[in-house]
């Protein structure tokens, strides 16, 4: 039987390339991910051993609870600069210096900002001691010393063009500075830090400019000869205060390491969720593969019954076959994952973003995890036709006609449409009810699985329909066929479904979001104009709000700051704005307490954060900050989130500052003196902010206009994830196509001999090819469409408001839908017209 | 017999005109056919020069690989000649393409074959109509009507081929064969797969579709039976024309036949 197998895989090139290609695409995708990010791990491993390798202990704040880098920007509570030399005299410290960094932005020589995609524009103290740079060494120049002099990253100086003893300019907290451009820095082979851009400057320079006169961030320490790490670490701890530790070098590369690996994996669920839509796809494509190929080899599998295997035989022999296609998918999907993961890198270098370089980390359990989900799914997804395969009654040996499905029985149509039924009824109970994300999604699951029931029956109704098309179009005999194999059609119109189900879903969800934000920034805000750091930048100077309020065309400005933080235990994004002029340049929707109750001591929370913590007006919650720990703050107020600033708790620019240092604006909100020109008052106020060339000036409707981008990017990104399963989806249409066409061969030639034209031939398959496509496109989009209503209105709570369906949108994938059935039969439709009509119609 | 009485209706008068001055239904002059080249050369054809006048049946016989296949594939547009003519009306098909050829297999040619000559998804009415189809034309509701009637299939006609009887199934072949009233229908074994009481039934259709409707067919065959049903049979072997016989009757087409070798 074994040889039986391997022997049948190899008949035909073609299906056995589709076949592999349809599991292969999401093991790529599943293995790509995970050598992406073990391989980025692993990089960053190796960078922060480099650049701690000069440091044998670290002392720093005790964080009050362990936040995520990404979002407090690893900063800590700084430290009394008098604990730098007290540490100096711990016996067996040999060097002990003081380090602080903040935000400082590089302008390029025409003062436009070198603002990097998304990485940090990190300012930071040098140690003028070598010992202590470990991996961050000068490529160029000299250590800064001074308030004018600075250094700069290689990366940086490469792309601004600098070269050594240029001026350099640099947007800071304070404003606009410049300075002596006196050193290159590099980071081992690396030109920058993961792409962030990184000025540095002496001690006291970066104190002053950074904001933190008087004070360190960390001490960095290292032990005279003989002293292990882990030893004077022990010594220190001694005489540091409360709430300050000391890690060894060691320790803090690893802690950075494990940031790395915490913000990789939200990435890789991400990517494993996308990632298991192509291999959902790709297990119906195989499904329907292994169908076909048990029903075009029923006389081969009754004649091996005739001579005697056994229905166990025949069971070992289909699996056998399964086995050898996922195994070898998993294989090739492997090494297509490692090209991958390298083409991302390559991509994100491209961009901006640079990567620490090292060999691609293919951990053993990126080979299981192939192997595995290659194995699995083929062997799941022919188990059916396999056991079909048993079935066969050896009396078929004796009979020759085209295969065909059996009729779809009465009772599975049945089971079919109420399936379908209740899954559509509880979406619409999800959607009246609102919030109910889960169930959306189990909803819309039970649907789905109701559509594979009724597919066949679907299909028919869809043969009827086309059967009355133009005549002499071929629509007739498309038609038929599909009626014909009605559940073969279906299967490979179902893949599509997977898709465009989620496509339309995310579209009509990004679709009411866009709409909500829309009428949130006009309903919400009242301010005239809305400061905003340009493109992914961290913040606006503070001083930039001063510039603004010396101003006599401003009324009022008020300035926003942003947090990570935990709100009664739990994570959370806190908000603080000026109260001043607060109603004034927006309107929260205040629903319980009131606006004025606002002061340092109170907080306001929105509505369903208020439900979620169950906490009303007058009651008190506690607030951790990252830095300082615990503050309790008494509610004020309730307001409805999804206004103009999505956040769930507003707290005091006061109360915000004392518990986060050298704070920069998220944004500012500001109006102009009543009579002022709003088109002069823009040009104006860009004009004064001139020196911060990293603060865009937005109207309402630029905000609006930047809302929707986003959402429109996010939107695009996720639709260029899921084309990967629609590419798979069309991988089987293909296939069905292409088996569909050999075991018609006759009925071709036939076709060709009495007078259908190759053209004509080419036309039917392509007709079949789009009735299939628009199956999978109108029932993808129909459920997409409901979901998506669903789903949006299960985000009420999270500021979608307004429902909105695209219908445009979704008219065009079906236009798209059926320009893929044109081209998935380009193939197929070739091969049905070039077939020998001699031997075709040769008796046998 | 009763093929001597079905022929005898036939006006003797009308075949001696079309065979000398109307215009001949199809012919071949010269045709040569060879598969591979080189050593591994095989002459299929050679020199084949044969005249096939309207309103006649005629039969093609010779033993298995004396050529009657490809001469009937060559003659109706189905295979190209090596070299010569193959004409159908005055059409020459070498100086027709591809397409043209297809095209003119489906207006002025029919066939039927030995065994699988129906689409299984179309109905009986829909397999005969579909070189109309094809064309996106109505076939001629009244011919249509006088076809299915001649063929005794009237109440078939809506069903699938699985539901017909494989003499049904032949029927239908030919009605379809006659649907767009042909210069010549081609007929590939057409008995080849039936039984004795079909095939006889078949046969004496066809013989009635040339005595009643003035058709021209054109009958591979390697049963001297069913060539007795013919006006003429064209003995072929290896791939030559070696005799003809008019007016045939069984007995004398054995003779000859076993002659052959056949």
């Amino acid at each position: 039987m074994l040889r039986v197998s391997l022997r049948n895989l190899l008949v035909s090139k073609l299906r056995l390339f589709l076949t592999i290609m349809a599991v292969t695409v999401g093991v790529t995708f599943v293995s790509g991910t995970f050598v992406l990010s073990d391989t980025m791990v692993k990089a960053f491993g190796e960078l922060y051993a480099g650049l701690t390798s000069g440091t044998d202990v670290v002392v720093r704040s005790e964080a009050a609870y362990a936040a995520d880098l990404a979002a407090t920007g690893g900063q800590v509570r700084p430290l009394d600069e008098s604990l730098v030399a007290k540490v100096g005299e711990v016996p067996g410290v040999a060097v002990a210096e003081g380090s602080v960094f903040g935000f400082a932005l590089v302008l390029d020589e025409d003062g436009e900002p070198m603002q990097p995609g998304g990485a940090p524009t990190l300012g930071t103290s040098l140690t003028d001691d070598p010992r202590l740079a470990g991996a961050a060494t000068f490529r160029k120049g000299r250590t800064p010393s001074g308030i004018h002099e600075m250094a700069l990253d290689a990366r940086t100086v490469k792309q601004a063009g600098y070269e050594i003893g240029d001026s350099v300019d640099v947007v800071l907290r304070d404003g606009r500075r410049s300075f002596w451009l006196v050193g290159i820095i590099g980071f081992g082979e690396t030109d920058s830090l993961l792409g962030a851009t990184l000025a540095g400057f002496d001690l006291p320079t970066a104190q002053k400019v950074l904001g933190k006169v008087g004070v360190v961030d960390e001490v960095d320490v290292m032990a005279e000869g003989g002293v292990s790490a882990s030893e004077l670490r022990d010594r220190v701890a001694e005489i540091l205060p409360e709430d300050v530790e000391v890690l060894t070098g060691e320790q803090v590369a690893e802690d950075g390491t494990a940031s790395v690996r915490d913000s990789m994996g939200a990435f890789t669920t991400i990517m494993l969720v996308f990632a298991g839509v192509s291999v959902v796809v790709g297990s119906f494509v195989i499904w329907n593969t292994f169908n076909v190929l048990v029903a075009q080899r029923r006389r081969e599998v009754a004649l091996l019954r005739a001579v005697g295997a056994t229905r166990r035989q025949v069971l070992k022999g289909v699996l056998l076959e399964a086995a050898a296609i996922g195994l070898v998918s998993g294989a090739i999907g492997l090494a297509l994952g490692v090209a991958l993961a390298a083409g991302i890198r390559s991509l994100l270098e491209l961009i901006g973003v640079e990567m620490p370089t090292t060999s691609p980390a293919v951990e053993p359990r990126t080979v299981m995890a192939a192997l595995a989900v290659g194995l699995l799914v083929t062997l799941v997804a022919a188990i059916a036709p396999a056991w079909a395969a048993t079935r066969v009654s050896p009396m078929e040996a004796l009979r020759n006609a085209v295969p065909a499905g059996g009729p779809v029985s009465r009772a599975r149509r049945l089971a079919g449409w109420g399936v379908i039924g209740a899954g559509i009824a509880a979406l619409a109970v999800c959607a009246v009810v609102g919030n109910q994300r889960w169930a959306t999604v189990f909803a819309t699951l039970i649907t789905f699985v109701g559509l594979v029931v009724a597919g066949p029956t679907l299909t028919r109704g869809m043969a009827r329909l086309a059967d009355h098309g133009p005549r002499g179009g071929g629509w007739r005999l498309a038609a038929r066929n599909i009626a014909r194999n009605s559940r073969r059609a279906a299967a490979s119109a179902l893949a599509l479904t997977i898709g465009l189900t989620v496509v339309a879903a995310v579209t009509v969800t990004a679709t009411s979001l866009k709409e909500s934000v829309s009428e949130a920034v006009s309903g919400g805000n009242r301010s005239d104009l809305i400061l905003e750091p340009a493109g992914a930048g961290l913040g606006i100077s503070p001083s930039v709000a001063d510039v603004l309020r010396a101003r006599k065309d401003v009324a009022d400005v008020v300035e926003l700051r942003e947090s990570a933080a935990q709100v009664d235990g739990r994570s959370a994004l806190v908000t603080a704005m000026d109260t001043d002029g607060l109603d004034r340049v927006i309107d929260l929707g205040i629903q319980g307490g009131s606006l004025d109750a606002l002061e340092p001591g109170s907080i306001l929370i929105s509505t369903t954060a208020a439900e979620d913590l169950g906490v009303r007006v007058g009651d008190t919650v506690t607030v951790t900050f990252p830095e300082t720990g615990d503050i309790a703050l008494t509610i004020g107020g309730t307001f409805n989130k999804g206004s103009l600033i999505n956040t769930n708790y507003l707290m005091t620019i006061p109360d915000f500052t004392a518990n986060v240092t050298a704070p920069l604006d998220g944004a500012i909100l500001m109006n102009s003196t009543s009579g002022t020109d709003p088109a002069q008052a823009k040009a104006a106020i860009e004009a004064a902010l001139v020196d911060y060339p990293n603060v865009t000036v937005n109207d309402p409707s630029d905000i609006t206009q930047k809302a929707q981008d986003s959402v429109d990017q996010l939107l695009g990104i996720v639709t260029a994830m899921l084309l990967l399963a629609i590419v798979v989806a069309i991988l089987g249409i293909v296939n069905t196509l292409v088996l569909s066409v050999v075991e018609r061969t006759r009925e071709l030639g036939l076709l060709r001999a009495v007078g259908g034209t190759r053209r004509q031939v080419r036309t039917v398959v392509r007709r079949e090819s789009v009735l299939i496509s628009l199956l999978g496109a109108v029932t993808g989009i129909a459920l997409g469409l409901v979901t998506g209503i669903a789903l949006s209105r299960s985000l009420v709570a999270e500021g979608v408001s307004t429902l909105a369906v695209p219908t445009l949108s979704l008219l065009t994938y079906l236009v798209i839908a059926a320009a893929v059935g044109v081209l998935a039969a380009i193939g197929p439709a070739r091969r049905a017209s070039k077939v020998d009509i001699l031997r075709a119609i040769a008796s046998e | 017999m009763t093929t001597e009485s079905v022929r005898s209706a036939l006006p003797a008068a009308l075949t001696e005109v079309s065979s000398g001055r109307t215009e001949l239904a199809a012919s071949t002059r010269h045709a040569c056919k060879i598969y591979g080249s080189g050593d591994t050369a095989v002459t299929a054809l050679d020199d084949v020069s044969l005249e096939l006048p309207p309103g006649r049946f005629t039969a093609i016989m010779g033993p298995s690989g004396s050529g009657k296949s490809t001469l009937m594939h060559c003659l109706a547009g189905l295979d190209t000649l090596t070299s010569g003519q193959a004409l159908i009306g005055g059409t020459d098909l070498a100086s027709l393409t591809e397409k043209q050829r297809t095209i003119l297999r489906r207006d002025r040619l029919g066939f039927v074959f030995q065994s699988f000559n129906l689409l299984s998804t179309l109905t009986a009415e829909e397999n005969i109509t579909l070189p109309a189809d094809l064309a996106g034309r109505d076939p001629d509701p009244a011919w249509l009507e006088t076809v299915v009637t001649k063929l005794n299939i009237a109440d078939r006609m809506a069903h699938r081929p699985s539901e017909l009887s494989g003499g049904q199934q032949q029927r239908v072949a030919v009605a379809r064969a006659l649907i767009s009233q042909p210069d010549v229908v081609f007929a590939d074994e057409p008995t080849g797969a039936l039984d004795s009481r079909a095939s006889t039934e078949l046969l004496r259709f066809l013989r009635s579709v040339v005595d009643d409707l003035g058709q021209t067919v054109v009958m591979v065959t390697h049963d001297p039976g069913a060539a007795a049903y013919a006006d003429r049979v064209v003995f072929l072997a290896d791939g030559a024309i070696v005799d003809e016989l008019d007016d045939p009757s069984k007995e004398r087409v054995l003779a000859i036949m076993g002659r052959l070798g056949g």
